[in-house]
């Protein structure tokens, strides 16, 4: 095969590209147990995605001063207990964070 | 006996196992209306894992790309028949010739441009916590120091990532002249900068070497990685079809 | 590949290895998640995104066949889990 790849920094790109091998497709299993646990990944990969967005928007806020104390307080105490809740989930589940990084396609990666 | 499917091309001549493919069996051109499908037979199943067969394939794609312009297709694509393969050329026809038209005489080259991020970041986070301006309290209820540690990690982050922007748009630059189009994926991993496709007219491929050649002498200690001549797999639009055939 | 004896050895050997495998991971990278995409006739693997629609259709069936285990739709009139 004669490919050009051409680089001063073979170390640097071989580690990262081993880090980056963990996003292509992984091979699935039809057997039944596998699918549930495939399911309950998807399901909280997009839970996850959910909570980080609000995050996310909650952040924006903040930082455009368009809230009140009181405001802040509340926002600060329901992302805590959506965080928690989400560890508590992970737990559960058996499901560590590197797992919930689904790529859906013409989205890309959600996190 | 089914048939594997490597790539569309815009030619319906009969080509005879010139290249070999998977299982080392001849490829043929199945043809329809000016374009035609590239296969060979294949009688063994294939693992979506299997290494050397996604290698087999690329090397059918990459000796073609010689010949024709090709829009490379996914690895795994099988069909059981013939017909289902004429179908499928029916059923997308308009858009491959589009592809087709749009991709003819052209190249797909690969850069990656590798950054201290860790280092960057840090600069960064000291740099927010010198210019600190909420400054946490042990005063502060739990929901208000939840949202300002969330909120300086935000702000980190946004930093970094601009700040990844401008470093990208001044590499880009080298490039805008001798491309037709571009595809620049930002931050793949907090290390990998940029993770670019560029699509090139065959006649200013070298130009466009030249420009990486001067990005190289400009970027200093970045680390970069040039790839290619590559089939256009980053610039086709035809993607995540459904074939329908129930 | 033979014994290797000296350092300069090792570290080219070893040089060719990653940039073997990561010349592989570039073309792994764009043949298995870019290019056209038709699902054929045999699918053979099941892609992350094809999950989605496996995931849904499963969750559907089953819920179809708790009902019809248990006999009733299942309505609104459940306890909130808390």
């Amino acid at each position: 095969m004669s490919k050009i790849v051409e680089t001063n920094a073979i170390d640097a790109f071989f580690e990262e590209t081993e880090k980056l091998q963990k996003a292509l497709p992984k091979k699935i299993d039809a057997n039944p147990q596998n699918v549930e646990a495939g399911l309950a990944k998807l399901v909280l990969t997009l839970i996850e995605l959910i909570r980080k967005l609000m995050e996310k928007q909650a952040m924006r806020r903040v930082e455009a001063g368009s809230l009140s104390e009181e405001e802040i307080e509340r926002i600060g105490e329901t992302l805590m207990k959506l965080e928690n809740k989400m560890k508590e989930l992970k737990g559960v589940f058996g499901v560590k964070d590197e797992e919930l990084n689904i790529n859906l396609g013409p989205l890309g990666d959600l996190m | 006996m089914a048939m594997y499917v490597y790539g569309i091309i815009d030619s319906n001549d009969k080509i005879d196992a010139f290249v070999t493919g998977l299982d080392g069996v001849g490829v043929y051109n199945i043809p329809y209306r000016d374009i035609g499908a590239l296969a060979s037979d294949l009688d063994t199943p294939v693992r979506d894992t299997d290494e050397e067969r996604v290698l087999e394939h690329e090397t059918v794609l990459e000796k073609m790309i010689e010949c024709f312009t090709v829009l490379p297709m996914r690895f795994l694509t099988v069909f059981n028949e013939k017909n289902n393969v004429i179908s499928m050329l029916n059923e997308h026809y308009n858009d491959f010739r589009e592809d087709l038209d749009r991709l003819h005489d052209k190249t797909e080259f690969g850069i990656k441009v590798i950054w201290p991020g860790a280092v960057i970041r840090e600069k960064i986070a000291n740099a927010y916590s010198k210019a600190q301006v909420s400054v946490p309290s042990p005063d502060d209820s739990p929901g208000k120091s939840f949202v300002k540690k969330k909120f300086e990690t935000y702000k980190i982050n946004k930093e970094f990532e601009e700040e990844a922007d401008r470093r990208i748009a001044v590499i880009d630059n080298f490039f805008n002249r001798n491309v037709c189009e571009k595809k620049l994926e930002r931050l793949k991993t907090e290390n990998m900068l940029l993770n670019a496709s560029y699509l090139v007219d065959n006649e200013k491929q070298n130009d466009f070497k030249k420009a990486f050649e001067e990005m190289r002498a400009f970027a200093g200690d970045l680390k970069y990685l040039f790839s290619g001549p590559w089939p256009p797999y980053n610039f086709v639009t035809k993607t995540n079809t459904r074939h329908d055939r129930e | 590949m033979g014994a290797v004896n000296s350092i300069q050895d090792r570290n080219s050997s070893s040089s060719f290895l990653k940039e073997n495998r990561v010349t592989l991971l570039e073309v792994l990278d764009r043949a298995l998640t870019k290019g056209v995409v038709i699902s054929g006739d045999i699918v053979i693997s099941l892609a992350d995104v094809d999950l989605i629609y496996v995931g849904l259709k499963l969750l559907v069936s089953s819920v179809e066949t708790m009902e019809r285990l248990r006999g009733a739709p299942m309505s609104g009139n459940r306890e909130e889990p808390t």
